[in-house]
C-alpha cells in the first residue's frame, strides 16, 4: 500500500528553522505539511528550509502545499528554501516554473544561502 | 441513579419474598403467642386449680369421715381418713411444685398449716377421745375446734382458686386479644403483599410498555424520514438508555442525511463538470482527437478542451492541482474564461494571460493551474503550442513503410511557468512541423505521477516506453491500454485524475498550400 503518513520534525538552525519531512507529500500528506507550516507562521518561525531529503514521492498536491507555504511564509515576512537532490521533485519544480522563484540546493546550509535577505528576524 | 431492569425486577421480587417473610413471622409470633397463653392456662393454671380442689375436697372429706366415724364407729371410715390424709399430702406436694408467686404460696403455707392443725385435732382430740369413748366430748370438739379449720381450708381453697381462675380469665382475654392482633396484622401484611404484586404484575409492566410504545412510535416516525423526535424516558433503566441512543442514532442519521445532501450536491457538480468537457467535439478534416478521462474521484481538476475554426483546431489540455471539488472549480474558471476568450476570438496568448489573472484572484494559497494550449493548421501540419508548467506533449510517429514500427518521443520546449500563481508565467510559444499518420499525445501529471505500493512514481520513462510500445495500437484504444498499465504499476491505486487527448493528424489533400513538411521543432518567444 502506498505510504500514508508523513512525519515531520521542525529544528532550529542559526537563522533559520529546517522542517524535515519523512514520508511522501500528496494529497493524503499535505493537510499535516499545511498544519506544521501553520503552526511555524503561528510560533514565529517565518525563516523555513524544508529538506525533501527523506521525501520519496511529490505530487502536484504536495508541491501546491509547499508553495502555499511559501506564499503563506512570505506574506509573513519570512521565506521558504527548499533543500532537495530528487530528480523527479526537481523536475516537477522545473516543469510548473516555481523552481525559479524559490531557493532551491542540494543542502540545508547552501539552502538557506539563498533565502530572501531580511526575511524573518534572522 | 440509573437502576437496570433486571435489578428492578429483583428488588419487587425481593420485596414480595420479605412481605412472605413477615407474614411467617407474624404467624410464628401469633403461634408463639397462643402457645405461651396455653402454657399459662393448661400447663400452670388448671393444674393449679385442680391441685388446690383436690386438696380442699380431701380436708372436706376427712372431716366427713371422721364424722362418719364418730357416729357409726366404723373403722372403715377411720381408713378412708388416713387415705384422704395421704391424698391431701400428694395433692399438697403437687400444689407446692405447681404454683410459683410468693401470694400463693403464702397462702399454701397457711392452707397447708391450718390442714395440719385439722389433722392434728382429729388426731390427738377427736380420734383419741372416741377410742376412750367420750365419743360426744370427740363430736363437740370436732363441730366446735374442726369445723372452723375446715371453713378457714374452704376460705384459703377459695382464695387460692380465685387467684387461679382470674389466671384462667386473663389467658383467655390474652389469647382473644393476641388472635385479634394476629389477624389485623396477618390482613394487613397479606393486603400489603397483594398491593405490592399488584404493582409488580400492573404498574411496572404497564410503565414499561407504555415506554416502549413511545419508542416504537419514535422509530417509526424516524423511519418516515422525520429525526427530530424526542422522547423523554426517564424510568432510570435501559429504556431511558434505549431513548438516549435514539437521539444519538437520530444525530447520526442527520449527519448522514447532510452527507447524502453533499453527496447529490457533489453528484450534479460532477454532472455539471462532465456536461462542460464530454461535449461532442468539432469535426475537423485532416486531424482527430480522441479525449480519454479517468477521474480519481467524482470530481476532478484535470480538463480539457478541443474547438475547430477556420483551418486552426485547438486543443489545450489542463490540470488545477489538488483534488476534489476545490481543483474541480478551479478547472471551470480556466474552462469557462478559455471558451469564452476563444469564442470572442482572442488569440492563445491572450487567452492564456486572462485565464492567470483569473485564476490568480480565484486560487487558493496552494493551488496553481498548469495547461497546454495547442493550435494545429489540419492543412499545413504546423503546431503551435504554449506550455504552461505542464508536462511535455509526447509525439508519436511511424517511421517504417508498413505504418507497423512506431518511435516517440518528448517534444521538448521552452516551459512556462503554471497559472493562477505568478503575475507574469511567461508565454513562450514552440512551433513544429507534423507529418500525416503522426499523433500528439497531451497528458496531464496522474500518469506521471501514479504511485506503485513502493512510493515509485510512473514517470517520464515509462510512460514514453509505453507509448512508444502502444504505437501499434489505434489513437482510440492508446489511451485506454496505456490507463491499464498505469493502473497495474500502481495495483489499481490512482490517486489523481488521468486525461489523455491523443491528436492524430492525417494530412488533408484540400491543404491550401499543400504542406506537410517534417517536424521539426522552433520556438518563437
Amino acid at each position: 500500500m502506498s505510504q500514508q503518513k508523513i512525519e515531520i520534525d521542525i529544528e532550529d538552525a542559526t537563522g533559520y528553522h529546517i522542517l524535515r519531512a519523512v514520508g511522501d507529500f500528496d494529497v493524503y500528506t499535505v493537510g499535516t505539511l499545511r498544519d506544521s507550516i501553520g503552526t511555524m507562521i503561528e510560533e514565529g518561525k517565518t525563516v523555513v528550509v524544508v529538506d525533501l531529503d527523506e521525501v520519496p514521492f511529490m505530487d502536484s498536491s504536495g508541491l501546491g502545499a509547499l508553495m502555499g507555504g511559501v506564499r503563506r511564509l512570505r506574506e509573513a515576512g519570512g521565506d521558504l528554501a527548499i533543500a532537495c537532490t530528487s530528480e523527479p521533485h526537481l523536475k516537477l519544480f522545473d516543469i510548473t516554473g516555481f523552481g525559479e522563484g524559490v531557493s532551491i540546493a542540494p543542502t540545508v546550509e547552501e539552502a538557506a544561502k539563498g533565502l530572501r535577505d531580511g526575511a524573518g528576524s534572522r | 441513579m440509573r437502576m437496570s431492569l433486571r435489578w428492578k425486577i429483583v428488588g419487587g421480587y425481593g420485596l414480595l419474598l420479605m412481605l412472605i417473610a413477615v407474614l411467617g413471622w407474624v404467624t410464628l409470633t401469633m403461634f408463639g403467642s397462643l402457645r405461651s397463653v396455653q402454657r399459662d392456662v393448661f400447663d400452670e393454671a388448671i393444674p393449679q386449680l385442680e391441685a388446690v380442689n383436690e386438696i380442699v375436697r380431701s380436708y372436706t372429706a376427712q372431716s366427713a369421715a371422721v364424722r362418719g366415724f364418730l357416729i357409726s364407729s366404723n373403722a372403715e371410715l377411720l381408713q378412708q381418713y388416713s387415705s384422704e390424709v395421704a391424698t391431701a399430702r400428694t395433692w399438697q406436694a403437687e400444689a407446692k411444685r405447681l404454683l410459683s408467686s410468693r401470694r400463693d404460696r403464702r397462702l399454701l403455707q397457711d392452707l397447708v398449716a391450718t390442714g395440719q392443725s385439722f389433722q392434728r385435732l382429729i388426731n390427738e382430740e377427736v380420734i383419741a377421745r372416741a377410742r376412750k369413748g367420750k365419743r360426744t366430748q370427740a363430736f363437740r370438739i370436732l363441730g366446735q375446734d374442726g369445723a372452723p379449720l375446715i371453713s378457714e381450708i374452704e376460705v384459703l381453697g377459695n382464695l387460692l382458686q380465685t387467684v387461679q381462675k382470674d389466671k384462667v380469665a386473663a389467658g383467655e382475654s390474652e389469647l382473644q386479644q393476641n388472635s385479634s392482633d394476629a389477624l389485623v396484622t396477618l390482613l394487613l401484611v397479606t393486603i400489603g403483599a397483594l398491593l405490592i404484586g399488584v404493582l409488580l404484575a400492573v404498574l411496572l409492566p404497564g410503565r414499561l410498555v407504555a415506554n416502549i410504545s413511545r419508542l416504537v412510535e419514535a422509530t417509526r416516525a424516524i423511519g418516515r424520514g422525520d429525526f427530530d423526535q424526542r422522547v423523554e424516558i426517564h424510568s432510570g433503566d435501559e429504556v431511558e438508555e434505549l431513548a438516549e441512543r435514539l437521539d444519538e442514532m437520530q444525530d447520526g442519521l442527520k449527519r448522514l442525511r447532510t452527507l447524502a445532501y453533499q453527496e447529490r450536491e457533489l453528484e450534479i457538480a460532477a454532472s455539471i463538470q462532465q456536461n462542460l468537457l464530454q461535449r461532442s467535439l468539432p469535426d475537423a478534416p485532416g486531424a482527430k482527437v480522441w479525449p480519454l478521462q479517468r477521474q480519481a474521484n467524482l470530481v476532478g481538476g484535470d480538463w480539457y478542451d478541443v474547438g475547430f475554426s477556420g483551418k486552426t483546431l485547438t486543443v489545450v489540455i489542463g490540470d488545477a492541482s489538488g483534488k476534489g471539488v476545490g481543483a474541480a472549480l478551479m478547472a471551470t474558471v480556466a474552462l469557462t474564461v478559455l471558451r469564452a476568450e476563444r469564442s470572442l476570438g482572442t488569440g492563445p496568448k491572450r487567452v492564456i494571460e486572462k485565464a492567470n489573472q483569473a485564476l490568480k484572484e480565484a486560487t487558493a494559497q496552494d493551488s496553481f493551474t498548469t495547461l497546454v494550449y495547442l493550435t494545429i493548421d489540419v492543412y499545413s501540419g504546423e503546431v503551435r503550442w504554449i506550455n504552461m508548467g505542464h508536462p511535455s506533449p509526447f509525439l508519436l510517429q511511424c517511421d517504417g513503410d508498413d505504418g507497423q514500427t512506431g518511435r516517440g518521443y518528448y517534444l521538448e520546449g521552452p516551459r512556462n511557468r503554471a497559472l493562477g500563481w505568478f503575475d507574469d508565467p511567461g508565454l513562450a510559444e514552440t512551433v513544429i512541423q507534423l507529418r500525416p499518420g503522426d499523433r500528439l499525445v497531451l497528458f496531464t501529471d496522474g500518469f506521471l505521477e501514479a504511485k506503485a505500493p513502493s512510493s515509485e512514481a510512473f514517470g517520464e520513462h515509462r510512460l514514453a516506453q509505453g507509448l512508444s510500445r502502444l504505437s501499434r495500437v489505434g489513437s482510440s484504444e492508446l489511451g485506454e491500454q496505456l490507463v491499464q498499465e498505469v493502473e497495474l504499476f500502481a495495483a489499481g491505486k490512482l490517486d489523481d485524475d488521468l486525461t489523455m487527448l491523443v491528436t492524430e493528424f492525417y494530412g488533408s489533400e484540400a491543404s491550401p498550400d499543400g504542406r506537410t513538411g517534417v517536424a521539426e521543432a522552433s520556438t518563437e518567444v
